[in-house]
């Protein structure tokens, strides 16, 4: 469906004139109004901007969550922007992992079993997948954690748990929406130089939505939305926390 | 296929690590299949008990008795010798013929005096009847050629009139003036259905009957053994054709006398037990679905439960599909634990029921077969919705529930 994601230096993801308007009682409200951006593989970029500006709907429509109403949505090269629901669940099956604020684990599930979860909706059979989410595991340093229940992990553990389930498809994209929002600062700061070291060793890309200027500046390049448009970083007022 | 196995195990799984909820789901469904199989027990067990009971009653018996219909113009004749006799020489599917004479009049032994049904009856009316004795013999066709002063009391008669002494061997007065040599005594059958005490009796042969208890030799009614259980039928029309022959009824003419089948009151009282089983079966079928909706319940509740789990599920990647399956088998499971539970329960409260009861435990493979197929069925059927709920939300909302 997708052609494989290239090392040339064709942008993973590119958009053009992306726009998004939800209907409402006294018309349409544009969330998004023309998004052209493009992100290189193994780029990690920073998604900055105040409440409203429409970081949210970007990144919903950038993990095949939501379809965008106007523009054109090329991810590894392919327009994706209009697919059915089962063809956008594939999509995020191979193409992107999800990393989220409250981390979003199973209850009822082991962390190996969290981990393994991508692969097994993938159809890869239980042994294999079973051994991919070990190594992950032992990458983001829980090696000893594997029959644990989130219940039983703290904040940073669950939180590297997640990581290791984004990762576990190979995706060329991750999406980590404030992944350290949750967590205190020196966590939070291990979970960032986690995430670099796993860009360098798997050459992810990487798209971060933050408020947090200190995590954002962990990123190559950033990216500034207000009212739904990309601006240049002086147009944003800088508040305490954007 | 890989995934399938492996999203039953992970079904499994998640069943097993919510005990609580996955026994509350189950619960109602197992009730309802338990409730169904012990029904059905129940009013099968009730049918063949209350069959069993008019059994007792001689099935393959065709009784004769006199009869005078207010339209009969008429006078009642009642059956005589001269019938009995003549069914005896006319009649060719019959294999015994057995009258039965009856009056209440006093027996006497000792100073004690009561008055009991004395009925004159043939040495084969005691094992027709399936009656037992408990203590001496019955008198013979020697005793009913010679018409000798014999009986056979009921054990009533035994505790008034003698208390604890043996009777075996003693001579009690009937009706005054007949001395009669106790050859037996009849085991106890308490009460009939109507109240009426069965063990307040006395049988005689029916020829000493005639000649020293009556002066007008009739009978009560006749019964009549047809030389096959098969043979009912026909014996029962040979038998009205010669007693309307005997008795000189005209072709136009009702007859004077009924002859009667135990089978016709069975064959009733089974239609009747037959309805009130599916009664009971209607009754548990509808608990049953009352059972198959409390899944839908507690799986639309947990769909509900679950939105934030089914969100995380999307955005890694399982299509609508796979989690519209992985809901189905959960109820699936549930609904083939809960099944499993029911017929178990099911089983188990019947055959208590039927011991207790003194019924025959009925537990009919097709019984228990039909309310599985449908408690897995009701099951399937409740647990679609909620799973088509859980595949068509928006991950988006899903995810944004906190």
């Amino acid at each position: 469906m997708l052609a494989n994601a290239s090392p040339t230096g064709a942008p993973v993801i590119e958009t053009r004139g992306l726009t998004k308007v939800y209907p409402n009682s006294v018309g349409s409200v544009p969330v998004l109004a023309g998004v052209d951006m493009s992100i290189a593989h193994g780029e990690i970029v920073a998604l900055r901007g105040p409440s409203g500006s429409g970081k949210s709907t970007l990144l919903n429509i950038l993990g095949c969550l939501d379809r965008p109403t106007r523009g054109a949505y090329l991810l590894g090269g392919s327009d994706v922007s209009a697919l059915t629901r089962e063809e956008q669940a594939w999509v995020r099956l191979h193409y992107i992992g999800f990393i989220f604020q409250s981390f979003h684990l199973l209850g009822h599930a082991t962390a190996l079993e969290n981990v393994t979860l991508p692969l097994h909706y993938a159809g890869v059979p239980r042994e294999k997948s079973e051994q991919m989410g070990r190594e992950l595991l032992a990458r983001v340093g829980l090696s000893h954690r594997h029959e644990h229940f989130p219940t039983q992990l703290s904040g940073g553990e669950r939180q590297r748990v997640a990581i290791a389930r984004a990762l576990t498809g190979r995706p060329p994209v991750v999406l980590a929406d404030e992944p350290t929002g949750a967590l205190d600062t020196k966590t939070g700061a291990e979970i960032m130089r986690l995430l670099l070291e796993l860009r360098d060793e798997r050459k992810t890309s990487i798209i971060l939505v933050t408020h947090d200027p200190e995590v954002a500046d962990y990123a190559d390049r950033q990216i500034f939305l207000r009212d739904g448009r990309v601006v240049d970083r002086s147009e944003v007022p800088d508040g305490p926390r954007s | 296929m890989a995934l399938g196995r492996e999203t039953w195990r992970l079904a499994f799984k998640l069943v097993i690590r919510q005990p609580g909820r996955s026994a509350l789901t189950m619960l109602g469904l197992a009730i309802g299949v338990g409730a169904f199989i012990a029904m059905v027990s129940f009013g099968e067990g009730a049918r063949r008990s209350v069959v069993a009971q008019f059994e007792v009653l001689g099935t393959n018996l065709i009784k004769l008795q006199t009869s005078n219909p207010g339209s009969n113009p008429r006078p009642a004749v009642p059956l005589t010798d001269a019938d009995v006799r003549f069914i005896e020489r006319e009649a060719t599917t019959v294999a015994r013929v057995l009258p039965v004479a009856r009056r209440n009049t006093p027996v006497a032994f000792g100073g004690e005096q009561r008055p009991t049904w004395v009925n004159g009856v043939a040495p084969g009316y005691i094992g027709i009847h399936s009656w037992e004795l408990a203590a001496g013999g019955n008198f013979d066709k020697t005793d009913l050629d010679e018409r000798a002063k014999v009986c056979v009391l009921g054990q009533t008669n035994v505790r008034e009139l003698f208390g604890d002494r043996d009777p075996l061997g003693e001579t009690v007065t009937l009706a005054g003036s007949v001395p009669c040599r106790v050859v037996g005594v009849l085991a106890e059958k308490g009460f009939s259905t109507n109240g009426i005490d069965l063990d307040d009796i006395a049988l005689v042969p029916y020829t000493m009957y005639n000649t020293h208890l009556t002066d007008r030799p009739t009978y009560a009614y006749v019964e009549v053994e047809p030389t096959n259980k098969g043979l009912m039928d026909a014996a029962r029309e040979e038998l009205t054709d010669i007693l309307r022959r005997a008795h000189g009824i005209q072709e136009d003419e009702p007859n004077d006398f009924v002859a009667s089948t135990p089978l016709e009151v069975i064959r009733a009282a089974d239609r009747t037990a037959k309805i009130l089983g599916t009664l009971l079966a209607s009754i548990a079928a509808v608990s049953l679905l009352v059972g198959g909706i409390g899944i839908m319940n507690i799986q639309l509740v947990s769909v509900a439960e679950r939105t934030e789990e089914i969100g995380v599920r999307a955005a890694i990647g399982a299509s609508p599909a796979q989690i519209l399956t992985q809901f189905l088998i959960e109820g699936l499971i549930l609904t083939l634990i809960g099944t499993l539970a029911g017929v178990t329960l099911g089983i188990a409260v019947a055959t208590l029921v039927a011991e207790n009861m003194g019924w025959p435990r009925v537990i009919s493979p097709s019984g228990v077969g039909l309310s599985a197929t449908f408690g897995v069925a009701v099951g399937l059927l409740f647990g679609y919705l909620p799973a088509r709920r859980a595949a068509l939300l928006d991950p988006i909302h899903a995810l944004r529930r906190e």
